[in-house]
Order: C-alpha cells, then structure tokens, then sequence
C-alpha cells in the first residue's frame, strides 16, 4: 500500500502548485530568437527592390519541392539603379509542403529569403496553402522593421568598422 | 394517501431530481476541474467565468447528437437498458437523508432499500452490452457483470454489520448513533471495504477495466451515443454521489458534528440548513478524494480485479461481520472494536506489502559502468 | 471436432485507430476466452518510402529524412546518418562539435524516455503520469526551440559538425533544466514505478529470457532489461563517449517492468553524461570545412548509434554522385517488435496493450 500511498501524496502536492498551461490564444508562449517559422521573402530599401533575384537555388535544394519562381530582367538595373541584373517575378510557396526545415535559408546566395516567426497559418480558402511574393515580400519587411535586420555584407562592414 | 399527501410527494420528488440534476452538473465539471489540478493544468476555463457552463454545453452537445442505432441490435433490448441503469440510480435517493428532516421518505429498511435499489442497475449494463452487437461490447458487458456482482458481497456484508451494531436500519437512527464517536473511528475495516467496494461498484478507476478505453474501447457504452450515452453517464455520476453521501452517512458522522451549533441556533430551518450544508461538505470531500484516485492509479486487470475481491475483500468482509456480532452480543465498549479492526487492517496491509514486494532487491535493475564494458573489450 | 474449434477462438482486431496502439499499427488477435492463442501484426500504414526518397535526394536533404524516422529522437537519427557519410569521407569533426551533438543526443533521450513513460502510464490506465512527462518535454523542447529554431524536426547536425553554434547562455540554460529535470524524474518515479497496481499489472508480464531476446535481434531499453550487457556507447563509442564515465541500467528478469524501469535509469544516466560533458567542454569550430556540394568517394559504410529505441544503423552506399545511391536503415523499433509473436503467446489480452507498450515502438521508424 506504501507505494499507492506515496503516489497519492506526491499527486496531492502536485495539485497545490500553479497550473503550467497557457491558455492560447490569450497567452502565448514567448518565442525564441532563432525560431523557424514560415519563410519569408526580405525587401532592399535602398534600392526599393526585392532582394532575390530568382536563382532558384532554392527551389532547388527544398527536399520537398514545395517553391516555384520565375525570373525576369531587372527594369532597374537597365536604368542602372541596382546592381541585380535579374529580379524576381512570380514567386510560390506552398505551405502545405514546407517542412520548415530551413535548407533555402541556408543556401541562399543574396541574404533574399530567412524563416520568420510566423507558425500560425491555416486557411479556409481554396487555394489558401499558396503563399505569392506580395505576401512574402510583406512578412519580410514588417520582419525586417522589428528586428532591425541587416544584410550579412553591411553586418561584416559596420563589424570591421 | 390523500391527494395533498400525494402532490406533496410529488413536489418533494421533483425537488430532489432538480437538485440532483444540479449536483450532478457540478459534479462532472468538478471532477474536470480537479483532475485538471492534479495534472498540473487549468481544466476548463472557456464556457462561462472559469468554465462553470461546460457540462451544460456538454449536455446540449450530447442531446443534439445524432442516435445511431447499430442494425443488428436487439431494438428492445437496447433502448430499455438506459433505462434500466438510469432509474434505480435515481430511485435510491428517496431515501437517503441529508439531514433529520431533509429526506423524501424516511423509511425505517432505508438501508436496506437503497441496497436493494444499488444492485439492480446490473442487468442494465448486462443488457447494454448485450444488445448492442458488438464484440467489444459483449466482453465489456460480460466483464462488467462479473465484476459488480461479486463486489456486492463485501458492501453488503458491510451494511450488514453496521446494522448489527446499531440495531436498525433507519439511516437517521444510524447517524444519531454516531452523535459521540463517529463510525470510522470504530469501524475503519468497514469503512476501508465499503469504500473500495463502492469504487468497485461505480466502474471507477481503478477498477474501471470493463470501459478502459485503452482496451474495450467502451466496453458496454461503445455502440451509445448522444443522449443514450449520456443517461449512462448521468447514472454513473449519480450512483457515485450516492455512495459518498452513504459513506458520509454510515462512517463520518452524517450531521451530528454540528449538533452543538445546530443547537445553538434553535431556528428550526436555520438548523436544518446547518446540517444539510454540514452532509453537503462531506459528501463532496468523500467525492473529492474519489476523484484523487482516479487520478493517481492506473487500472486492474480483470482477473486481479476479480481475485481482489474474492479473496480479499469477501473474507474480510465476514471477518468485519464476525467481529461486529462478537461485540454487539458481549456487550464489548466500542473501543475493543476499533483496535480489532485496526489490528486486522494492519495485517490485511502487511501480508499484501510482502507479496508485492517479494523481489529480493528492492528494484531488479543493476547498473553496470560503461567504462568496464568499455575496457572489457 | 472442427465445429468445436471454430467456436473456441475469435479473431479480435486491435486495429490502426486505437487509443493505444502507439501509432498506426495493427494488431489481429486470435483468444481463447481471455487468454491470446496467437499474433498477427501488420505494419506498414505509416510507410513514407524514406528510403527510395533518400536515393533522389542530396546528402543535405537526406537528414530531414532521418529527422522524420523515428520522430520522437530526431537529433538521434541526423546523428548516424552524419557519421555514416563522415565516415565515408573520413572527415574529422571538431571536438565542440561532438560535444554539442552528445549534449543534444541526451536531452532528446530524456525527452523521448519520457514520452516513453507517459504513454506507458495511459496504457497502464493511469492519467497524470503523461501530464508531468510532458511538462519536462516543453522544458526540453523550448531549450531546442533556442538553439535550433524548431522544437522537434530540428535539421541541425549536418554533415561535418552543427549548423551553427549555440547561443551564449547555452551553458547557463542546460545546467538549469537538469536541476528541474532530476527532480521531475524523481517525481515520476515516485508516482508510478512503485506503485502496487502497476507493478501487478507489469510485474512478471510478457517475460523473455537473454538468448532469446539476443536470437530475436533486440536491442536498446528491451535487451538490456533482459540481462543482456550491450549498449553501443559502450561495446563501440563513437563520437568522444569513451570520454565519459556512466551507468548501464541492466535488468534482471525481463519482464515488462524491467522494461519500463531501464528507460527511467537511463535517464539519470543521460543527466550525468550531460554534466561531464559540458564540463569537459571547449570553444572551437562547430563545422568541418566541406565544400559545399558534399560527394562522397565510392564505397559502402555502416555506422550506428545507441538511440533512445535501441541500436539504428545505417547501412550506405555511395557511386560517387551528391546523391546516395542506397540508404538502408536497420531500425530498432522493427526489431524488437519481431519479439510481439513469442512474447503475446498465451498471456491474457488485458496484457496486450501493456507488452506492446513496453516495447517502446514507434511506428515511423518500423515503417519508414
């Protein structure tokens, strides 16, 4: 019976602490800097341009598949404002597929996509699992706002400055 | 009877399914809310401040479901075991007092009525499990049988010996009796059975094997749904109000703990009210230490369940009569009877310990160090 | 005669949708009355294709593969997969970075013992056991959410080291959490593992002797509980575990207690692991340098590593491309459930659902 009794006590104790739930969505838990939300795609302000350019590396190297792009010549660099001689036109994510593993972020050569905070995503529309770039370039520049985010060239300058 | 006689029944009658309706709302969302406790976590808080209108909102849920009938069920059969669980859980209330004068009729067999009413909500669940044509169901509702029926013996036996010692069956005259020394201090083996009995009786963890849902999946209630599932409910959460409030009554005193202030008060409704709130506080800490268990204990098996009983808890139980009948014909003072009963418990929890534990070491897991494993090689 | 034997038995199907069943997996049960005649499992509704997908995909792609094998110890399974192509292209890994993935390893042992012991408890019939255990798995998941960025499939131990370093207060964090962690475990222990109905329920259920278990191909918690001394980090260390001193939790009679109990020590045995190691460990690199297609020279290599199930090998083989050419996984949860048939053989059908429990299966990794 000793150890029915203990078990009893230890559950009895257990109940006078506070309860450990938050009850969501009122309370949420607080998020961790490095959290892999839903990707995002970052917007140049200088230059007032996307900063992808559509070289489908990551398109690529997604293990599920779950982007498409296409690309297009830079009306700004012809008029010689930017450097990116290609831009990006139509970009897809389905939400569906990503597993937010965080490989495009990786391989990504111009900085252009990162994983937001972002995890709270369904949908009730019909093609609402598409995510398009007027969307992404929108997450990426409120994102870019609050964190103070900055290119990894401009980082190591200032680091050096 | 006369016609006054009889509207007064009839009012004092739907009182009591009013106030159990009630009771049995807090008492299902009382029990979410203290398991929720015990697990660390909040319980209900959304419908209504702090959740207060969940089981109203679970009840609504369950009436509106849609009542599937399986087809090859026995239709009769079927649709009467509900029924058949339902009413004498209700039936038994009539008599079981709250306080010397808040009771429906206060029958002088009213032990032995609300025994007799206990069992009948048995061939209920027999029936359940047989019309519903269901595998499942069948094992349920035959486990379910075995195990009510051979856990009767003890709560009877019980009740048996406690209306040897104080010569009725009146449960007012029981708790008079109780005015100086209540019943746990004389009678804890008795208290000890009819508890872990009553919780056998219930189908309340542990031994609520015949509708695990890790296993039956149900057991009797799986092909109910909507407000069928939910008479079996109410039944259960009735009978289990029932038992605290004859464990309150029967072992903790009923109202007798408040008599000097009931006294002081003079007023006859005020003192009523005293007493009836004094039984209301016992009964719900009788149903909060139910509700601890559940809690804390996983389930028997069915053969444990069963080998519990027979060769424990029936023994005991005549043992618990012997010892009542020695002392009510010798004349014994009341104490002789606590320490036997003690004594007995006592013996009852070491011989159980001992078999439990009979490995030689205290856990039969040995730690070995990875480095000679490693070196060993 | 045959009139009689067809109204003696009956086929009970335990199927893919049952609340302990621990994932989709199928159980077809033929009892006598209450005792279990025979055993048929069926598995194979969770298949993935993992390993065919593996073979179109490149070696970076193929450890969010293994992330999903068994999903409750992912950095477990990135783990052996990284040593397997490591150990094909002979790469050597900074020792940070092994002491990072050592530390990571154990916590997610922790976490997935206590998953164990959780689910174990519900199937036992008790309901707040999986609350507490699950209360340690937030504490754990939110010091992986800090480091990794994702709670679960975290796709950090890449090939040749870590993705990244940890933050600054790692140290800090993890000595905090295994104070809170040793007094959950205690805790746990106290509420079920001595107490009486679950030791009637599990004590002397579902016994299976050493050679038997060694015969089977059993390994991790369920072997060891059987007497058998074997535990990869131990019988072949890999990544700096030669560098530390623990116990291996043994058992002795082989029944589903010892089964659940060994996981329990064991993860005491884990919080001492990670004390030596954060100890002994120093700044450096946290990645080797690689290029960044990664092509592995021709060959075939084996590697494997104690997970929290038991031993998970991997068995690859390589044409010289950036894409494996076979990726076999020999999982530990697909052996040790080979033992369901000797072990459900004549006990009652109540202890179904217990054996199965102790087993400590889970489905992603039997299917893949």
């Amino acid at each position: 019976m000793l150890g029915n009794l203990k078990g009893m006590l230890m559950t009895f104790l257990t109940s006078l602490r506070a309860p450990v739930t938050a009850q969501y969505p009122d309370a949420r838990m607080p998020v961790e800097q490095r959290r892999m939300g839903f990707p995002m795609l970052l917007w140049d302000d200088n230059i007032v341009e996307p900063y992808c350019t559509g070289c489908m590396v990551c398109v690529r190297e997604c293990p599920t598949q779950c982007m498409s792009a296409t690309m297009k010549d830079n009306p700004k660099h012809a008029e010689g404002v930017s450097h990116r001689r290609k831009i990006i036109d139509v970009f897809e994510i389905n939400i569906g597929r990503c597993i937010l593993c965080g490989i495009c972020v990786d391989v990504c050569n111009f900085d252009a996509i990162e994983m937001s905070y972002e995890t709270e995503l369904s949908t009730r529309t019909r093609n609402g699992r598409r995510m398009m770039l007027g969307e992404l370039l929108e997450r990426g520049s409120n994102w870019q706002e609050q964190s103070g985010w900055m290119p990894t060239s401009q980082r190591n300058q200032e680091a050096e400055e | 009877m006369t016609i006054a006689e009889f509207g007064l029944l009839n009012l004092w009658v739907s009182g009591l399914l009013l106030v159990l309706s009630v009771v049995v709302l807090s008492l299902i969302y009382l029990e979410r809310k203290v398991l929720g406790r015990l697990q660390m976590r909040l319980g209900p808080m959304r419908v209504g401040p702090y959740g207060t209108l969940q089981t109203i909102a679970d009840a609504i849920k369950l009436i509106t479901k849609e009542d599937i009938q399986p087809e090859w069920a026995d239709k009769r059969v079927y649709w009467v075991a509900p029924v058949l669980v339902f009413i004498p859980a209700f039936m038994v209330w009539i008599a079981i007092p709250f306080s010397s004068r808040v009771v429906v009729q206060d029958l002088d067999l009213g032990l032995f009525y609300v025994m007799a009413f206990l069992v009948l909500s048995i061939v209920g669940l027999v029936m359940a499990g047989w019309g519903s044509a269901n595998k499942y169901a069948v094992i349920g509702g035959l486990r379910a049988a075995g195990q009510l029926v051979s856990y009767e013996i003890p709560v009877i036996m019980v009740v048996a010996g406690i209306a040897i010692f104080t010569q009725s069956l009146n449960l007012s005259y029981i708790v008079d009796q109780q005015s100086s020394v209540p019943f746990i201090i004389v009678l804890p083996l008795g208290l000890f059975l009819f508890f872990v009995a009553g919780l056998a009786e219930l189908g309340r963890t542990p031994f609520d094997i015949y509708e695990a849902e890790s296993e039956v999946v149900g057991g009797p209630f799986v092909e109910y749904s909507g407000a069928h599932w939910a008479v079996f409910f109410l039944a259960e959460y009735v009978s289990t109000f029932a038992i605290a409030a004859l464990t309150a009554l029967l072992f903790l005193g009923g109202w007798g703990w408040s008599a000097s202030i009931q006294d002081w008060v003079g007023h006859p409704v005020g003192s009523e009210a005293i007493a009836f709130f004094e039984m209301f506080i016992k009964t719900y800490l009788v149903v909060l230490v139910i509700f601890w268990i559940r809690g804390t204990f996983p389930r028997f098996r069915i053969d444990q369940l069963m080998a519990l009983g027979w060769k424990v808890m029936v023994p005991l139980s005549f043992v618990f009569v012997l010892l009542v009948a020695f002392a009510t014909f010798y004349a014994w003072p009341w104490w002789v009877l606590s320490i036997t009963n003690v004594l007995v418990l006592g013996i009852m929890g070491w011989y159980y310990y001992k078999r439990m534990h009979q490995d030689p070491a205290p856990f039969s897991i040995v730690l070995h160090s990875a480095r000679k494993v490693r070196d060993a090689r | 005669m045959n009139q009689e034997s067809s109204l003696v038995e009956m086929m009970i199907n335990m199927g893919p949708q049952h609340p302990s069943t621990h994932g989709v997996f199928r159980m077809v049960l033929k009892i006598d009355g209450e005792r279990i005649v025979d055993v048929e499992p069926h598995i194979g509704y969770l298949h993935r294709g993992s390993e065919k997908l593996s073979e179109s995909e490149t070696y970076s792609q193929v450890v969010t593969l293994f992330d999903r094998l068994d999903y409750v110890s992912n950095f477990n399974n990135e783990l052996v997969f990284c040593m397997a192509v490591e150990k094909l292209m002979s790469v050597d890994v900074p020792e940070r970075a092994q002491y990072l993935r050592i530390i990571l390893c154990e916590l997610n042992r922790i976490a997935s013992h206590l998953l164990f012991y959780g689910t174990y408890g519900l199937d036992a019939g008790a309901i707040t056991p999986i609350m507490y255990s699950f209360r340690e798995r937030e504490r754990i998941q939110n010091l992986f959410e800090s480091v990794t960025g994702a709670r679960m499939m975290h796709n950090f131990i890449r090939i040749g080291g870590l993705k990244e370093d940890v933050p600054t207060d790692f140290n800090h964090r993890v000595g905090e959490l295994l104070v809170k962690l040793s007094i959950a475990i205690d805790e746990c222990d106290t509420l079920l593992s001595q107490n009486e109905i679950f030791l009637s329920r599990t004590k002397g259920v579902g016994v299976i002797g050493a050679e038997e278990a060694l015969a089977i191909g059993m390994t991790g918690p369920p072997l060891r509980a059987s007497g058998v001394v074997e535990d990869v980090r131990a019988t072949d260390p890999y990544q700096l575990y030669d560098r530390f001193d623990f116990g291996i939790p043994v058992g002795t009679n082989g029944d589903a207690w010892d089964r659940y109990y060994v996981p329990m020590e064991e993860m005491r045995q884990a919080i001492v692991i990670i004390e030596q190691a954060l100890e002994q460990i120093e700044s450096g690199p946290v990645i080797a340098q690689l290029r960044r297609i990664i092509r592995p020279p021709q060959g075939a290599v084996f590697a494997h590593a104690e997970n929290p199930r038991g031993d998970l090998g991997v068995y690859l083989v390589s044409d010289g491309t950036n894409k494996p050419y076979r990726v076999k996984v020999r999982p530990p949860s697909f052996c040790n459930l080979q033992a369901l048939k000797t072990l459900l053989r004549g006990t009652y059908l109540a202890d179904a659902v217990i054996i199965l429990g102790s087993l400590d299966i889970i489905l992603g990794e039997v299917d893949r």
